[in-house]
This record gives C-alpha cells, structure tokens and sequence, in this order.
C-alpha cells in the first residue's frame, strides 16, 4: 500500500526527465508542475473546476486535467507539460493557423491536438471535436483551432 | 516596404506555443504572501458583525482586514464603492474581509471561518426591483458621493446611478407624423467577461516607498493614479507592470483588486503579497457586464424611411458605479444604431441594483445597445414588410449627416454602410429574409443587424511611443498598450517598420507594460490603441528619423533635405552609393580617428485625439470619439419548429476597416467576436435566485461556446475606407464583431419561429416559452 | 490545490482498503473512497467537504475489473468512463458515459464515483437501473456483499465504510434489449442534464425508461414503464402519459423550468419510441 500522508519527495517523469519534488498529499498535479521548484507553468490555472481545461497535460499519453488529479496519484507515470513538445508538428500548425490570441488556453488545446496527433486512429472529425470540446477559448472563434488541429492529424495520416 | 497589410505572426507567438509566454501567476518571488478574499452570502444585508477570531488562530494567517479598517470610497466616476464591504453588504459575492497568510491554503482555511452577522434587507433584483416607488435604497448616500469625474447625474432618495439624455429635432411632432409605428421592449441578463485568465494583483511596498504592483489589467496608467489617488501617494511612486494578459474583454480595465494587493501589502510591512480570482470570485465577486431593459419605438414614413426614435435605456449595473455613466453616455451618443435619425429622444439610466456591479464589456455598451435597435429594426421591417437588409439601406447614416449628439459626419470619420450591405448580400447570399423549408418541421433562415461605434474615451486621453536604438541599428519599441490578445504589440512593430522601411524581425517590443518605463497610455480600450498608438509610433518614427538625418548630414557633409533612407542606411538621395548604416548612426557617429558625435538615437512620439468633447448635459450634444467603424453582420441558422432547437450554418461580417493592416490577425478578432458575440446571445447570462444569490458562478453553470458549437462557417469580408488621420488608414476593429451578431441572430429566429425575440439568451426554452405565450 | 491538509493511501488489496477506513475512523480521522476525484477535489478546494484521508482504490486488481465471466459483464468501480466506452462491452452504457461531462474528465470519472457522487445526476447509474439482473459488489467488513442495483438510491446501498468494487450485469439481458440513450440539455453539448433518458426495448416488446436530471437523483419507475409498453397507444400518447404520471415532480432549475423539462422529456421519449417501434 503507498502511503502518504505529510510532505515527501515524490519521483515523476516530466517531458521524459526523472524530477524529484517535495510535494503534499493533497497537491493537485497543477500545483506541483506551476510550483516553484518545477516552474513549469505552462499549464494554467483557468478554473481549477475541471471545466476549462487551460491545465490539460499528457498522463502517458493520455489528456488530463491537471487540476483534478493529486500528484500523488501519478507518481511513476509519464507526464508531457507543453514544455516537452520539441517542435511538435501541433505547435507549427498553431502558428501557421493562429489559433490563438491571448493564448492562455494555448498549451491546453496543443496538449489535446498533439494527443490526438499521436493515434491517428482516434483522429476522425467527430473524435478530434468531442477531444477538443474539454477546453475553452474565449478569444477564437475554435475553427483556427480545429483547422490546426485536423491539419496536424491528417498530414500524419 | 509592405509590412502593413499582410499577415504576419504576432510577435509573441513562438512563446505562446512553447508554454514559454508567461502571464503574472507565472512570475513569482519566492515569500510571497497570499491574500482571499471572504464574499459575502447576502445580497442585501447590514452587516452587524465580521467574526474574525476563527481565523486569526489559523497557523501562517499574518493580517486580516475589514470594511471597517478601510476609509477609502473607489469609483473612477463615482467614488461610491469601498474596496471592502462596509456597513452594508450590496451583491452576493462582494468582498467582507481579506485575509493576509503566508500561503494560498492557509488563507484560504481562515477564509472560510470568517463569519459575517447580518440583518437582511430587502433585495433590489431587477431593474423593475430598483424603480417600483417603494424600493429598498442600494445606496442610500446615492447623489451625496464625491464625483471624480464629471459628468454623472445621480437622483437622491432613489436608485438611479446616473442618467444621461439626447434630444435630436422633434421627437413628439416626428412621431405623430410617422406612418408606421413598432415599440419593443428588450431585456438581457447581465454577463462575464470569462476571460480564461482570471483577475490577479501583486503588490509590494518597498522601504524606499516605491510601490511595485504586478497585475492582469488593460489599465496599468489608471491603476497608478487611482491607488496615488486613494492611499495619497505620488504617481512617480507606484510602478504599475501588466505582463501579458490572458484575455480581458473589458473586464480588467476596472481597478479592484490592486486595490486590495495594496491594502494586503501594507498590512504585512509591506511583504510581496498576491490576489488572485478563483473562477468563482472571477464571475460573482469581480465586476460583470451589464444588463439592460430597454423600450424603443421608432416611427417611419410609408416609405421606410425613419423619422422617429423614442428611447429609454435602464441599465442594470449592479452594486456599484464603476465606468457605467461613462457607458450611459456613449449609449446616448450613438442611440440610433447606424441610421440617420432626425428626431431623436433618448433617456439611459444606470439602475443599481442587489447584483454583481459591472463594468465595461466588449464593446462598452454598444453590444445590448446594438440589439435594442436592431430588433426594433427587423420589426419595422415586418410592419413595413420590407426586406430587413433594404431598411437598414434605405436609413443607413452617410457622410454628411449628423449623429444624434449633433458630431458632423465625413467620409473619413464615418465608414461606408451602404457598401458594407451591399457587400454583404453577396456574402451570405441574402435570400430576404424569407423563411425556407429544408425538411419535415426544419426552416433555414437568415437574420442581419448592422453596428456602429466610436470610442467614446475621455477628450484628454493620451498615448506615446518611444524608440530606441540598438548597436547593429535595429530598434527597441516602448508602448504603454498592453497585450491581451488582439496582437497591439504587433500592430505597432509593424506600424514602426513599415515607417522606418524595415523589416519586422528588426523591432523589438517588450510584451509588457511598465508605467515607470513605457509612455503613457491611456488604457487598452475601446479598440483605440492602433489609432492612438499607431499615430504615435508614426511620430516617434519621424522624430528618429529626423535625428537620424541630421546626424547623417554632418558626418556626410550636407543638408538633411538631400537625405533619403531604406534598407537601413541614410543615403544621399540623388547617389545612393554616398550613405551612412543605421548602425553606424545608432549609438553616435564614430569617426576614423576616434573622435564621436550624436550619442544614442532615441524616437519619442505622442498622441492625443484632438476635437472631442463632454457631451452638453441637457441637450446631449458633443463629440464622443474621433470616429465610427461601421458593419453589417449576419446569420444563417436551421430551426426545428418541434424541439425549437436550432444550428448555426453560417456568421458572416463585413466591417470597414479602413485599412486592414494584419489580415490575419484581424480577421482572427473578428471570428473570435463573431464567436464570442453569438455565445452571449444563445447560451450565456448570470442567473440570480429570488434572494438575489448568484448561482452560476462556474464555468460548470455559466456557460460559453465550445468546440463544435461555433458556425459551420464564418465569413469575413473587409471594406477599406481610410480614416485619413489615423495610421495607414486603418480604423479600429477590435471590439466590434460582437456587436451585432446577436441580434442578427434574434432575428433571424424571430423569423422563423414567428414570435418577437427580445430577450437573451435564446435557448430553446426561450423561444418554446415565447411561442406559448403567443 | 486543497485548503486543507490530507493524508493519501492506496491500498493494493480490498481488506486493506476496508481496514484502513477502519482504522482512521479509530484514529477519528474522517477518511473517503477516493475514485477519480473529480468530485471530491473540486468541492474540497471550496471547502463544502471536509476529509483528512483519501483511499485511492484505483490499485485493487478487483476494483480495475472489466470483462464478461460466463453470464456477467462486469465492472470495476475504479474503470473511468473511456474505458467503458474503449472497450464497449455493453452498447449502452458506452452511449450513456459518451455523454458525461467531457472527453477528458471522462478520463478521469470513475464508474464507482458516478455512481455514488453527490450531484443530483449520477447519470452512468441508468443502464444499470434498466436491468433485472444488476447488482454491485460491496466491500464491507464481513467481506463482499453483492446488493441489488435497483437500490442504488437508497441509503441502505452503501454505508460509512463500505465501498463499492464492482457492478455486474446478465450479459444475456444487457445485451439483448434494443436501446437509446439521450441527453437533452438546456442548450450546450458539455453540460448537466435537463432530462437524460436512457431507455431500452425487451425482447418481448416491453419498454423500460431511466430517467436522469427530471429530479434530484436517477430513476425508474414501474408506472411509467407500464405506459410506455402499452402499444396500443401511439408513441406520442405514451409519451405524454409518462410525463404526467411520473412518480416525482420535475425540478425546476437554471436547466429549465418545471414545464420546459415536461415538453423536452415528452418529445424525447417519443422519439425513442418511435425509432424503437422501428428497431
Ligand atoms: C467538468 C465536469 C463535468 C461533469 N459533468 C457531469 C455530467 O454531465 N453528468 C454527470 O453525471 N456528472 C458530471 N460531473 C460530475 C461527476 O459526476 C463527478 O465529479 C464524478 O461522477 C465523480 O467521479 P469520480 O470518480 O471522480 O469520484 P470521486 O470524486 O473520487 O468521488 C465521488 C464520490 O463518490 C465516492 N466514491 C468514489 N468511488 C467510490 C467507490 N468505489 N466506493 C464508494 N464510494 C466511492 C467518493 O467517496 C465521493 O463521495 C462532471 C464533473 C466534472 C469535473
Ligand atoms: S484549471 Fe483545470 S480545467 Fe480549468
Ligand atoms: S486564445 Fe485567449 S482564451 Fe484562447
């Protein structure tokens, strides 16, 4: 049985980096990854409800909403911060579509597309609308969004 | 050069996809204290108690603060709201207490320990509410609070904030001349602004007395001289910086919560500390967008022509005053929509009442505003049984006329409706707004309003530009414009290189602001930075370049007039091969020998919009903004007559943009409004239970589009009438794609479900409870 | 980010995670079942529950189950709601979590947290609601107790200290109803129901609806599934009936109003027959 229960030094494997991190029991995903000693606050705080999204991050590959989920929970499992995407394909397609303007949503809606980028065989429109409905954007107007995001999908394809 | 009109990538770009653009909860000074705020669970209440010894025994809390502890009174025009509730509680949400701790989780277990006693009054919640003659006063010093910025018109013993008044002509002898007659009454909740970043300020007090504050604010100029202001200190004293913004929309160009910072601060010596919004304070505590109740009848001869505009505007701006009587005035100022109006009688209230106060949103009033007229429109098109796009030909305003504040109209301040229509009918393939079968119990139809703003800023707004010069001649911009999104910034790099007839990669902007460093901006509002700051730039490029041509001419020998410059080199105009870099300028010229002269080359430019004025309090008469952009938007939508459920085919807008200077960028705001403007009008509205609590506050609850829920299709198109004395022509564009797409939408469901849609949102409830009240 | 300080455990097998509870309680700590935690984060960061303990039951091979064994189709507490819709065993409950919230918090909803969350909705429960033969497996101090699905609203279906591990349905009976599941909400895709009506035809013709969102919790009732069987009425007549013969009020909410979610369950349930009538 893992038990945790006062601060301790937790091992993650963040944007394919064992990290170390002395984190509470009660610390939500986000609030590691934002803290200071990991600074990766590429993941934002939009909600901390699980309705927004803007703190999307890859568990093993998979989309997760950072703040609904306790670090302790993903203890020894893959994390991908949008600090990780090296010049993903979803990142270039974001800039040539602009699918952004103030572009606090941005790193959630590229965890969801280079997700979806990943398994071609979730990738059909219907699949890639019902992924990327997770997230909010109050600037877009979403087509730029799914523009890069089909693009993405199906130059891969 | 032909940086200006094309499409390149806002500066800021490559950091936005990386993670690596950072917003102010991204900067962070290890210490920092946290401060929460406690809402309170009334709407309506004395307060006979704040209970805070719970959470003063709470390990880490360093300072508690209530209303009583604050003397100050905050308001840009009114100073009717304390920072801190005081007395009295006015909206469910409004802060009680702060609570000061050395971090987020301790503040926020002694927050939730802070009891408030009350005595409950009776909730003023509606505007219906706040005018019966019996009503519970919100405020019942309202008309005795010192006014800091003229004019306001508060009524004593009653609940109206402010009223503002435009009389055009003979509204009365118009009207009983006027062949045809509709009057409809509209009434729209109150919205959020949902910008994804919620509101954040920090604040330091240094030993030196400087005043640091970081914050997520369109205003940082403003935040600097209110907190001067209220805690009597020098401007020169506080350094206001706004990093990047995460989406505004108006709503962070009010002051609240570094207000708050600073009152945190200085309870803990001066500590950094930091507020930042949950998503629930963001929505229920921080200010909204107004509500508003309208009637509006307008009068038209046989032939469509109209005559008569009768109007009354209630607007429910909540608890408090914040920049609603500025709103009232721009209401009043552009009353008419669009349309040449010659009797004109308009009266705009601002109600208080037991809700969440507001603030500007997105289009400062001219959103509901728009949806008034352009309802009243399409209803007189009906009554006319015209075609609604051919009224809105037939009245649309021209050159010439004269607004209904009596602001003389030119081709250069006004853009150009009547091709705007035209173009539109090409765009969307208008079809007259005849409802069309598509299968069993499905109609498409289509619905178009038209819109049109002007900035409505106060006559002495400023902006100013200042360059800068590097060693390998490339340039440094400064601006007091912040980004949020709309790519400001990048617009004035692009304004600075296409002057300077370099290329974009050689100007360096800094994404934030700075009121210590960077000139003075009035505020990132109203759409009005590329003018105000495009025209500086253009000065500030002109004063480098005249620096850079005198300097040229002594190290070469002759007149500055026999200069020309490109491809960064000041050249002799009639033999190029004589000529001088950027670089060799930059710094000072250095000669062979060693000796140097000129020092570094720095560009300064200022802007101020010349002619306009307050507009005349009785008659309403005045000049409320240098000019009006103008559009016409438009929808199609499938309706199903049985579930009253309906799909968006198509939003199309075309806007005259004077000059379009980023296409895509501007075509991306203008989608993105289109977008945003068509949320507000079918999902979005703050609900209030009978006891005037807020009950979605919540992005669970309060709803905004999502992926798959926006239009099929959207369609821009941009007519390009210059203004002439703006930078390259260009007008702004950056509000404006909300405005009209609402109603546009109203109208067309009007049509097909064939009952009058006057209230928002439209859900399917909405029209299914329309139609049985039929 | 939690307000408040907790302790977090994640026991490998059922007894632990019984006598663990067991344990904090003596030690008068206030423990819970932890699923997704979805549920218990969000109304721990407003303060509206308080816990010291969590116990992730996500690790218990038994809780993770998911499968058919001989007549069962079975279901771990801890599988999220992709991973039924992943595997699709059962066509129904796929079409019914496919619905939930959105994609990724459905990533991260377990069927265990649903079932047992304390928002009115609950809406995974329908299916399970439609069936004679469901019944969760409970972990209790004297060991598994197996209860009957049909009680999932009533209090006596899991008391402080139990948790559930898995729920099972006759794969027969699941399997061989024809079904539709609907969500109707006031406007938007990503959002609480105003009604979500799960319903399913047996193969002898008889109709049976859950209902979701109507009221405070999720339903059946045997009135209005005798309505909806009686074929001698038209589609639209049942529905109608049904709506006025429901056993509770609608509620009345920010979703719709009393009447609206009348109108909305009325033409949905029409529907439903009338496809099923085709089916
Ligand atoms: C963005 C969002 C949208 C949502 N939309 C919907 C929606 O449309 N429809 C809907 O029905 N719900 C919706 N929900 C709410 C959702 O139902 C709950 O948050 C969710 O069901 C809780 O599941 P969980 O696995 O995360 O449970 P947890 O948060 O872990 O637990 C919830 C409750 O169940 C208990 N519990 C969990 N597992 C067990 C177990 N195995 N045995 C005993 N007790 C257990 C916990 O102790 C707790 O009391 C939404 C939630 C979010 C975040
Ligand atoms: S911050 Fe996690 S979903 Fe909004
Ligand atoms: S770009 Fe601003 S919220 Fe999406």
């Amino acid at each position: 049985m893992r038990e945790f229960t006062q601060p301790e030094q937790v091992s993650l494997t963040i944007n394919n980096e064992p990290r170390t991190v002395v984190a509470y029991p009660g610390e939500t995903l986000l609030y590691t990854l934002r803290g200071d000693s990991l600074g990766l606050t590429g993941a934002k705080p939009g909600c901390e409800n699980g309705d927004c999204g803007a703190c999307t991050v890859l568990v093993d590959g998979v989309p997760v909403k950072s703040c609904l989920v306790l670090t302790a929970e993903v203890e020894d499992h893959h994390i991908t911060t949008v600090e990780g995407l090296r010049e993903a394909p979803i990142q270039k397609a974001f800039l040539d579509h602009m699918a952004f303007q103030c572009g606090y949503c941005t790193s959630g809606f590229l965890m969801l597309g280079h997700a979806l980028s990943q398994h071609v065989d979730r990738a059909d429109e219907g699949r890639r609308t019902e992924w990327l409905r997770s997230n909010i954007c109050r600037c877009t107007s979403y087509q730029e969004i799914a523009d890069a995001v089909t693009e993405t999908c199906s130059s891969l394809e | 050069m032909n940086i200006i009109g094309t499409s390149v990538p806002r500066k800021e770009a490559p950091n936005k996809v990386t993670g690596r653009a950072r917003y102010t909860n991204d900067i962070n000074v290890p210490g920092t204290f946290h401060a929460v705020m406690v809402p309170a669970h009334q709407a309506h209440a004395q307060i006979v108690s704040i209970d805070v010894d719970e959470a003063k025994k709470v390990p880490g809390v360093k300072a508690i603060i209530t209303g009583d502890d604050v003397s100050i009174l905050c308001g840009d025009v009114t100073e009717d709201r304390p920072p801190l509730a005081k007395d009295k509680v006015r909206y469910w949400g409004e802060p009680i207490a702060l609570v000061v701790a050395r971090n987020e989780a301790a503040a926020r277990r002694a927050a939730s320990l802070i009891k408030g006693r009350y005595k409950s009054l009776p909730v003023v919640n509606s505007i219906a509410d706040a005018l019966d003659k019996k009503a519970p006063l919100v405020h019942e010093k309202n008309g005795s609070y010192t006014v800091a910025t003229p004019p306001v018109t508060p009524k004593k013993s009653s609940n109206i904030a402010d009223e503002a008044n435009v009389t055009k002509g003979d509204m009365d002898k118009a009207w009983k001349a006027s062949d045809v007659k509709v009057k409809v009454h509209i009434s729209l909740p109150q919205i959020d602004h949902a910008a994804m970043e919620p509101r954040i300020a920090k604040a330091e007090i240094l030993a030196d007395g400087r005043v640091l504050i970081h914050a997520s604010t369109q205003a940082p100029f403003e935040v600097q001289k209110l907190l001067a202001k209220y805690f009597k200190l020098n401007p020169g004293q506080i350094n206001v910086t706004a990093p990047l913004v995460g989406g505004a929309f108006g709503g962070k160009a009010g002051v609240q919560l570094e207000v708050l910072a600073y009152l945190a601060s200085k309870a803990v010596d001066g500590q950094m500390v930091k507020i930042v919004n949950t998503r629930e304070d963001d929505l229920a505590t921080s200010p909204l967008g107004m509500g508003l109740e309208a009637d509006i009848a307008l009068g038209a001869s046989k032939d469509g022509r109209i005559q008569a505009a009768d109007m009354r505007f209630f607007m429910d701006i909540g608890a408090y005053t914040d920049s609603a009587p500025r709103i009232a005035r721009a209401i009043a100022a552009q009353c008419t929509g669009p349309y040449a109006v010659a009797n004109v009688h308009t009266d705009v209230y601002c109600v208080y009442t037991n809700h969440t106060y507001t603030t500007a949103w997105r289009g400062f009033g001219h959103m509901p505003m728009t949806f008034a007229v352009e309802r009243a429109m399409d209803e007189l098109a009906e009554a006319l049984k015209m075609d609604p796009m051919d009224l809105r030909e037939l009245n649309a305003i021209r050159p010439d006329d004269i607004t209904p504040t009596k602001a003389r109209l030119t081709r250069s301040n006004l853009g150009d409706l009547p091709k705007a229509l035209t173009h539109m009918r090409q765009l969307i393939g208008w079809n007259g707004g005849r409802v069309e079968a598509v299968a069993e119990g499905k109609v498409r139809v289509q619905g178009v309003a038209a819109f049109w703003k002007t900035s409505s800023s106060p006559p002495n707004a400023v902006s100013g530009a200042l360059i800068t010069m590097n060693s390998d001649g490339s340039v440094n911009l400064s601006i007091g414009a912040v980004e949020c999104g709309p790519g400001t910034k990048t617009t004035a790099a692009q304004i600075l290189a296409e002057k300077l007839r370099i290329p974009l990669d050689r100007v360096f902007i800094h994404e934030d602001v700075n009121t210590q460093v960077d000139p003075e901006h009035w505020k990132t509002v109203a759409s009005l930075s590329t003018y105000m700051v495009g025209r500086a730039v253009l000065d500030a490029a002109n004063d480098l370049i005249t620096q850079l041509m005198a300097l040229a001419a002594a190290v070469l020998k002759c007149s500055p007039d026999d200069l020309d410059y490109g491809d960064e080199k000041i050249f002799v105009r009639d033999d190029p091969s004589i000529y001088l870099d950027f670089k060799d300028l930059a710094l000072g010229y250095k000669y062979k020998e060693g000796d140097s002269i000129g020092g570094q080359l720095m560009g300064r430019g200022k802007f101020m919009i010349r002619h306009l004025n307050l507009l005349d309090q009785h008659t309403g008469h005045g000049r409320p903004g240098p000019a009006w952009t103008v559009g016409v938007q438009a929808v199609e939508v499938e309706y199903d007559q049985n579930t009253h459920q309906y799909r968006l085919l198509k939003a199309a807008t075309v806007m005259d943009a004077g000059k379009v200077l980023n296409p895509a960028i501007a075509s991306g705001q203008v989608m993105g409004g289109m977008n945003m403007g068509l949320g507000v009008a079918s999902r979005e509205g703050i609900f209030y239970d009978t006891e005037g609590r807020f009950l979605n506050h919540q992005f669970r609850l309060y709803k905004v589009m999502r992926m798959g829920e926006q239009p099929k299709q959207y369609l821009v198109e941009f007519i390009e009438t210059p203004q002439v004395d703006s930078a390259y022509g260009a007008r702004p564009i950056g509000e404006h794609a909300v405005l009209a797409i609402g109603a546009a939408l109203a109208n067309a469901l009007s049509r097909a479900a064939n009952v009058s849609l006057n209230t928002l949102p439209i859900t399917p409830e909405t029209i299914w409870r329309e139609r049985r009240a039929h | 980010m939690l307000p408040f300080d907790i302790e977090y455990y994640r026991p490998d097998t059922i007894e632990e995670a019984v006598k663990l509870y067991r344990r904090l309680r003596e030690n008068n700590q206030e423990p819970v079942f932890y699923g997704g935690g979805t549920e218990l984060l969000t109304r721990a960061r407003l303060q509206d529950v308080h816990y010291d303990a969590v116990i992730d039951l996500k690790n218990i091979p038994e809780v993770r189950i998911h499968g058919q064994k001989g007549d069962w189709l079975e279901f771990g507490a801890g599988l999220r709601l992709t991973d039924l819709a992943d595997q699709n065993l059962w066509p129904l409950l796929t079409a019914t979590a496919d619905r939930i919230a959105d994609h990724t918090t459905r990533g991260q909803i377990t069927l265990g947290g649903n079932l047992l969350s304390t928002i009115p909705y609950r809406e995974i429960s329908l299916p399970f609601l439609l069936m004679d033969e469901a019944e969760a497996l409970i972990a209790t101090d004297n060991g598994i107790e197996r209860r009957p699905m049909a009680d999932l609203t009533s209090d006596s279906f899991i008391k402080p200290g139990e948790f559930l591990v898995s729920v099972r349905v006759n794969g027969g009976e699941a399997k061989g109803v024809a079904y539709r599941s609907h969500k109707m909400t006031r406007q938007d895709w990503i959002d609480y129901p105003l009604v979500t009506v799960a319903v399913i035809k047996r193969p002898d013709g008889s109709i049976r609806a859950a209902f979701s969102g109507w009221a405070g919790f999720p339903f059946v009732s045997s009135e209005v599934n005798r309505i909806l069987s009686d074929t001698s009425r038209s589609p639209r007549r049942r529905a109608q009936q049904a709506v006025s013969h429901m056993p509770v009020k609608a509620l009345e909410d920010l979703h719709g109003r009393r009447e609206y979610r009348e109108f909305v369950t009325e033409y949905t349930l029409a529907q439903i027959l009338d496809e099923l009538e085709d089916d």
